[in-house]
């Protein structure tokens, strides 16, 4: 009879209680497995089903998940993290010293999207079944920091499952399936059309959500995605359109979440000398004086920019970081200043104008990137400088920015670790290959000194020591106008009014928070 | 007659061959998946080697021959984003797709025909004038917009029907039917309406223009004179007569419904296999774009093969100057 009704009210679609949660994404997570793609859509989702040593608060600070406590061992040699006992995966298996040791090799290994964390580590050592001490090839004052999104995998059912490493190309059992740790589990999973999940009653921690089971769905039109949760279809939907979010505001059904996320938006430069460019053709060198670079600076008029096409939901933005992020440089706080006739001064003085700038731009990667663009095109060109601009979409973009086919490129940066470091080794220093430096440095800006001091910030246990080198760093990169950063990327979030949730500035939607009311 | 099927058959291949080529050629201008498939700390290195591993590192014609070995064997593919084969994914989107194209089709049929016929015989009528107007409005306006009004006020405004998604779905031996739940068929409403809007109009205007010709004939007049009944000189002798030209256009229109569909799927999240060929283009799944391409290409030069034999078998001409 029990079985009927269930079948019954199935058919009917009236099982619906309070606590089922519907959410839309724009992204579908390409894969279930952590270690194979290294992307916000992907570690965002799998943080609810997996977990790491450490993990993040709701204000992003580091706190204890499946280590308890860590500390460093001897001069920086290492760190020693003492694992959580009584921890089961969802499957059952207990959790212990070797999945820590198998989820490094697995998580570093070359198949991995995600080996570049463990760069600083020489080796990972058993100490007994729940200490395990991650030896550094340097001190890596941040290294807790730079791991809240390795997540541990069971040894056992990989091996069982024929998933002991990641499978980017063909795919694998742990494309589709997971096994972690957290307070979720995936109950059915079909790639782009939804995926459901329940609460793991085997979690270790204290359960804040009164979640019974969660729906996710991927819907790409945002208008869709905007009627679906107006009408209560969905509970949650990210992002809402920035021009709907005020109209959105006063509909009482529904609240809109606002904040800051950890992306910097900026514009970046050709500065590689003689570089080759297939739109201009042959050699142009117009943004090797750090002047020309200032006239962009102070032609554009960002206040401007975040007023009418960001409509007020974002900040200005003075470094490769935001002010959230550990490290952020408040001795360089200052925005580039918007000064016309500054600008026109530069311009003239540096030959910037009477040359066309070539200016390349994604059209479907950030908020409002075009829109941006637009406007920066034509602040130039009221500070005389003549732009071309050439919005694409971003899977024609990273290829042309490669090729070097630019003047002056638009670049969002969110540093992975939240930790001031991170850009300067990505976009600070200068490209090399083979130490992984600089690999999104693409007008191939260099500066000895940034090279040297980065090391020496990897390396620097004293927090106040540290701060000065990052400041020296902010310093430089804001006086020779490495890049030109504009503002921080806002989040705007939807969600029925009867939820309520943590917004954390890396964007990752954490169900273990969520309550309906 | 046998060489010229086979004549039909191998021309048939050719341009499918052709259009494979084509497709191919293009893929190259939608970009580079290698950046949507590596994370942000990726290095040059494993650019390289995922380049290598997926054969992008081949001219498109090496690329085009490999997958077409790979295609006459049954397989397609692995999918970049999803990591799964290809074929599988076609077939567990096709349902959703043929179910929605099946249900706005009869809708285009019988509303077509029905408001066709309302119209001509009540040409001078209040109701026929604005369904008349009307309709130039839902062929003119795009299909997005439409899908977009109807989730507005059904969907926002009224809370009658859903905004997106097929519902519930019931799997009866590997098809997944949204036929049989409540759910399931309060989705389809919307959408079919939308895509089957634009046949719709077409076909009324047809059934109007054609019975208004017909109505004028003599044997019209003939049978009034005779004292039939209104109802059966409309239905028995102008509307059959109207249906001949009006039959083959609905037959042509039969491709486009599926073709059209990729639009009203993106509006209503409808998982079918245009939404999969449209976030296949954004993430440049190649294996997913040449899948769907060649399968439609195959579906119009089958039908079209189909079509060239049968007017040989009804045109002995055709087979003489084969």
């Amino acid at each position: 009879m029990f079985r009927l009704t269930t079948a019954l009210a199935l058919v009917l679609g009236t099982a619906a209680t309070a606590e089922e949660f519907n959410f839309a994404v724009t992204t579908d997570p390409q894969s279930m497995d952590p270690h194979a793609v290294n992307s916000a859509p992907v570690l965002g989702f799998l943080n609810n089903v997996y977990e790491g040593l450490v993990r993040r608060g709701k204000d992003m600070s580091i706190e204890p998940s499946l280590a308890t406590s860590w500390e460093p061992i001897g001069d920086g040699e290492g760190w020693r993290f003492n694992l959580r006992q009584g921890v089961t995966f969802q499957d059952g298996a207990e959790f212990n010293a070797d999945d820590v040791i198998f989820s490094y090799e697995r998580a570093s290994s070359e198949e991995a999207d995600t080996s570049s964390w463990f760069a600083p580590v020489s080796e990972v050592i058993k100490v007994d079944d729940f200490t395990v001490d991650i030896m550094t090839s340097a001190p890596n004052p941040i290294f807790p920091d730079s791991i809240a999104n390795w997540m541990m995998m069971d040894s056992g059912w990989a091996a069982a499952n024929g998933a002991e490493r990641p499978d980017k190309d063909q795919g694998n059992y742990a494309t589709l399936n997971a096994n972690g740790t957290g307070s979720f589990q995936i109950t059915s999973r079909q790639p782009d059309l939804s995926t459901t999940l329940e609460p793991f009653g085997g979690w270790w921690g204290e359960v804040e959500h009164n979640l019974t089971s969660v729906t996710m769905t991927p819907i790409q039109n945002p208008a869709t995605a905007l009627a679906a949760l107006i009408s209560g279809d969905v509970d949650f939907i990210n992002p809402v359109p920035i021009q709907d979010a005020e109209r959105l505001q006063a509909n009482p059904d529904v609240s809109v979440i606002q904040g800051i996320e950890a992306r910097v938006i900026m514009l970046g430069f050709d500065q590689e000398t003689g570089g080759e460019h297939s739109g201009g053709g042959g050699k142009n060198d117009m943004f090797l004086d750090p002047k020309a670079r200032e006239a962009v600076a102070a032609a554009v008029n960002v206040p401007a920019i975040l007023r009418t096409i960001m409509r007020g939901n974002a900040e200005a933005a003075s470094q490769l970081v935001s002010p959230a992020m550990r490290g952020f440089s408040t001795a360089n706080h200052t925005p580039y200043a918007f000064d016309a006739d500054k600008a026109r001064m530069l311009a003239e003085e540096t030959g910037l104008v009477g040359q066309t700038i070539e200016f390349k731009c994604p059209n479907n990667r950030y908020l409002n990137d075009e829109a941006v663009c637009q406007a920066i095109t034509a602040m130039l060109a009221q500070a005389g400088m003549d732009v071309n601009l050439d919005a694409m979409p971003v899977s024609n973009y990273w290829p042309e920015l490669r090729a070097d086919n630019f003047d002056m490129y638009l670049l969002g940066w969110s540093p992975g670790t939240f930790d001031a470091e991170h850009p300067i080794r990505f976009l600070g220093s200068t490209p090399n290959a083979e130490k992984r430096l600089g690999s999104w440095n693409f007008g191939g800006y260099s500066n000895a000194r940034i090279d040297e001091l980065l090391p020496m910030i990897q390396s620097e246990i004293d927090d106040t020591k540290r701060q000065a080198m990052l400041d020296e760093v902010a310093g430089i990169i804001q006086d020779e106008v490495a890049y030109v950063p504009l503002y921080v990327q806002p989040l705007v979030w939807g969600t029925r009014s009867n939820v309520e949730l943590t917004q954390r500035p890396d964007n990752f939607f954490i169900l273990r928070w969520v309550t309906v009311n | 007659m046998l060489s010229y099927i086979i004549k039909r058959v191998g021309q048939s291949v050719l341009v499918l061959l052709i259009t494979g080529l084509v497709a191919f050629s293009m893929f190259t201008f939608v970009g580079d998946p290698i950046d949507n498939m590596l994370g942000q700390e990726r290095t040059q290195a494993d650019i390289d080697r995922l380049r290598e591993q997926l054969g992008l590192d081949q001219p498109f014609v090496v690329q085009y021959y490999r997958f077409l070995e790979q295609a006459v064997q049954g397989n397609f593919g692995i999918s970049y984003r999803q990591g799964r084969p290809v074929g599988e994914i076609l077939l567990e989107r096709a349902p959703a797709t043929l179910e929605l194209a099946l249900v706005s089709g009869i809708f285009a049929i019988l509303a077509g025909i029905a408001l066709g016929v309302f119209t001509a015989i009540r040409r001078d009528g209040i109701a026929a004038n604005v369904i008349m107007s009307v309709s130039l409005i839902g062929v003119s306006l795009p299909t997005f917009l439409i899908g977009i009004l109807l989730i507005y006020l059904f969907s926002v405004e009224l809370g009658w029907l859903p905004s997106f998604g097929r519902g519930d779905v019931v799997d009866v031996g590997g098809w997944s039917t949204g036929f049989l739940t409540a759910s399931g068929l309060k989705a389809l409403i919307l959408p079919s309406i939308t895509l089957g809007l634009y046949q719709m109009t077409l076909i009324m205007r047809l059934v109007r223009s054609e019975m208004l010709e017909v109505l004028r004939q003599d044997y019209i007049r003939f049978a009034l004179a005779r004292g039939l009944s209104n109802r059966v000189i409309n239905f028995r002798h102008a509307l059959k007569n109207t249906m001949v030209p009006v039959i083959t256009v609905i037959g042509l229109q039969l491709g486009s419904i599926i073709a059209f569909a990729i639009i009203t799927e993106t509006v209503f999240q409808w998982p079918g296999v245009g939404l999969l060929f449209i976030n296949a283009i954004q993430f440049v799944d190649i294996p997913v774009m040449a899948a769907y391409l060649m399968l439609i290409s195959v579906m119009f030069v089958a039908i079209n093969l189909i079509v060239d034999i049968l007017y040989a078998f009804i045109d002995p001409r055709l087979r003489v100057a084969a």
